[in-house]
């Protein structure tokens, strides 16, 4: 995996290893007390799993407070939550129904788990008629324990803490492509995407508003229903005449262009950037978070280096000389690891800028990550138990 | 002033934000969901097939039969009448019942499909409109959200599509 390191040019904090591990010792605490109930399980496949994330999510903590870097060892845990989860899920899938299609009798029953990607698409019309246009369950059931009432609530709660910080920490879809991206050497394509960047970050919010609004017209969640890239890793309705073959034929190509194509030759999330309704969506919770990256002026020497390294367009040269991203961040960290002068900062929105922004990354790290290790980390080590499960010497 | 001010604002905030992250698992996620939960919402009935009108009990089995569904706004779905056999292990071999649907005291559609013993199997059944109020359906299975014949757990769901023209008047 080629990484973003070879632009860093110095650690903003490296620590030694003693306040590094007293550091790392409350990540390491909950990441125990999230998976207690996993090592009290009496499958064994379970327990290695949930072992294996406590010391993954624990060590990876203890590098990012070691060499004072975010984005690297973020983006281990990450692309492994990209391309663990679809392996988790669909192995959950085969297992319970033998196929990763959606027959149209799962939906009338109720059993199709809930994905935060539809948020926006059902806001209009449970507002407004107090419908739900998906095919899940309100609540929790026996064949459904992914309910819209319990996928609801973990957004919000998550929303609340990340705000758009959920597209680097907790999105499982956000790292298929953050691994590809993180492929090639070269990039290629960048004076394109530097060149039409700010039209390209408006395409979500245009997908978005189309989304939103013909969901609400038509009762059916479009973006599930049509433009889901990641349909085709995870189910989708199963094909049982033309409209649901090209739906099908759809994904495949969204998920082949946006998701593997494009990261591999602009080594951008390019899905995420340039298409992700739900993104764009998520980025207006930017303004209530506390959490932001800002730049010292009296630092900057405008090498766009930082521009470069985002992953997701969320910097301009404009917005660069004003010293802060645009609303699309997903604070990765990816622009503050590769600043060289030290001018890319982590921020407390109400505490003057590049003063202790050390103490605002710990603040902002403590939160992303406990939060990232209970929800990526539980999929970690159920996907791992799958895997586990699926070794043939086993 | 100011600046100290807003700093010590900023860093209650962010530590109200960690309590907040450490309250996630324990307390937040069930408050949020009880909120939704208690929001009065429902499933489109295009999928939960609406609200319950009545429950016919034949020997060993019951047939609930739903309100019809009408397409809301832009919606693209045949109006339908839900049925529902359940429970579905307890059905005989092979069903053929003649059902009322609008409530008037005579059958409107004969149902007719035999119940594979593989509850996996891919089901297909008959529906016959015995008068103009509603659709015939032949060797159906899964055709669309309006016209189905299928096992959905334990029960056998049927979507009885209802004739436009009737539907309209």
């Amino acid at each position: 995996m080629a990484s973003n390191s070879s632009t860093v040019a110095r650690p903003a904090a490296f620590r030694g290893v003693g306040r590094s591990i007293l550091l790392t010792l409350p990540i390491a605490l909950w990441s125990l007390l999230m998976f207690t109930p996993t090592l009290q399980h009496p499958g064994r496949d379970r327990i290695i799993g949930g072992i294996a994330v406590i010391v993954f999510m624990t060590a990876l903590f203890f590098l990012m407070m070691r060499t004072g870097e975010t984005y690297r060892w973020r983006r281990i845990f990450f692309v492994a939550l990209g391309f663990l989860f679809p392996i988790g899920f669909i192995a959950s899938l085969v297992a319970e129904r033998g196929t990763m299609s959606i027959p149209i009798s799962r939906m009338v029953s109720g059993d199709t788990p809930f994905c935060f990607m539809v948020t926006p698409s059902i806001i209009l019309p449970a507002a407004f008629a107090r419908t739900i246009i998906f095919p899940g369950a309100i609540m929790s059931t026996a064949t459904n324990p992914r309910s819209i009432a319990i996928m609801i609530g973990l957004w919000f709660a998550f929303t609340l803490v990340l705000g758009k910080a959920w597209c680097s920490y907790a999105c499982f879809f956000g790292g298929i492509e953050e691994g590809f991206a993180a492929l090639p050497k070269r990039r290629r394509l960048h004076k394109f995407v530097t060149k039409y960047g700010s039209v390209l970050r408006l395409i979500p919010w245009a997908i978005l508003v189309f989304v939103v609004l013909v969901s609400a017209a038509i009762l059916e969640p479009v973006y599930c229903m049509w433009l889901c890239p990641f349909k085709a890793v995870t189910e989708f309705p199963a094909v049982r005449n033309v409209e649901t073959a090209i739906q099908f034929g759809v994904f495949i190509a969204l998920f082949v262009g946006l998701v593997v194509v494009l990261p591999l030759l602009t080594k951008k999330r390019t899905q995420c950037g340039f298409f992700c309704p739900f993104g764009a969506f998520q980025s207006l919770f930017n303004k209530i978070n506390l959490f932001e990256i800002r730049f010292d002026r009296a630092k900057c020497v405008d090498c766009t280096l930082c521009q470069t390294s985002c992953p997701t367009v969320a910097l301009s040269k404009e917005s660069i000389r004003e010293g802060k991203t645009l609303l699309n961040c997903m604070k990765c960290g990816a622009c503050v690891d590769s600043c060289k002068k030290d001018a890319a900062v982590w921020h407390l929105k109400g505490t003057p800028v590049a003063v202790k922004p050390e103490r605002a990354r710990l603040l902002f790290l403590y939160g992303a990550w406990g939060l990232a290790t209970m929800f990526g980390g539980t999929i970690l080590a159920g996907s791992l138990a799958a895997i586990i499960g699926f070794l043939p010497w086993k | 002033m100011r600046t100290r001010i807003l700093s010590i604002l900023a860093y209650t905030g962010a530590g109200f934000m960690l309590l907040i992250a450490a309250s996630v698992p324990f307390v937040l996620i069930g408050a949020f969901s009880g909120v939704v939960a208690h929001a009065g919402l429902h499933i489109d009935p295009m999928y939960s097939g609406g609200k319950i009108a009545r429950t016919v009990q034949r020997e060993g089995y019951r047939i609930v039969v739903y309100q019809p569904v009408q397409p809301q706004m832009l919606e693209r779905l045949e109006p339908f009448v839900q049925i529902v056999f359940e429970p579905a292990d307890r059905l005989p071999a092979h069903v053929s019942d003649e059902i009322d649907l609008d409530g008037d005291g005579r059958p409107d559609v004969r149902v007719s499909f035999t119940v594979p013993r593989d509850a996996n199997a891919k089901l297909r059944g008959d529906v016959t409109a015995l008068n103009g109020k509603f659709v015939s359906l032949t060797h159906v299975s899964d055709e669309s959200f309006s016209r189905m014949v299928v096992r959905a757990g334990n029960e056998i769901v049927v979507r009885v599509p209802i004739n436009k023209e009737v539907a309209g008047r």
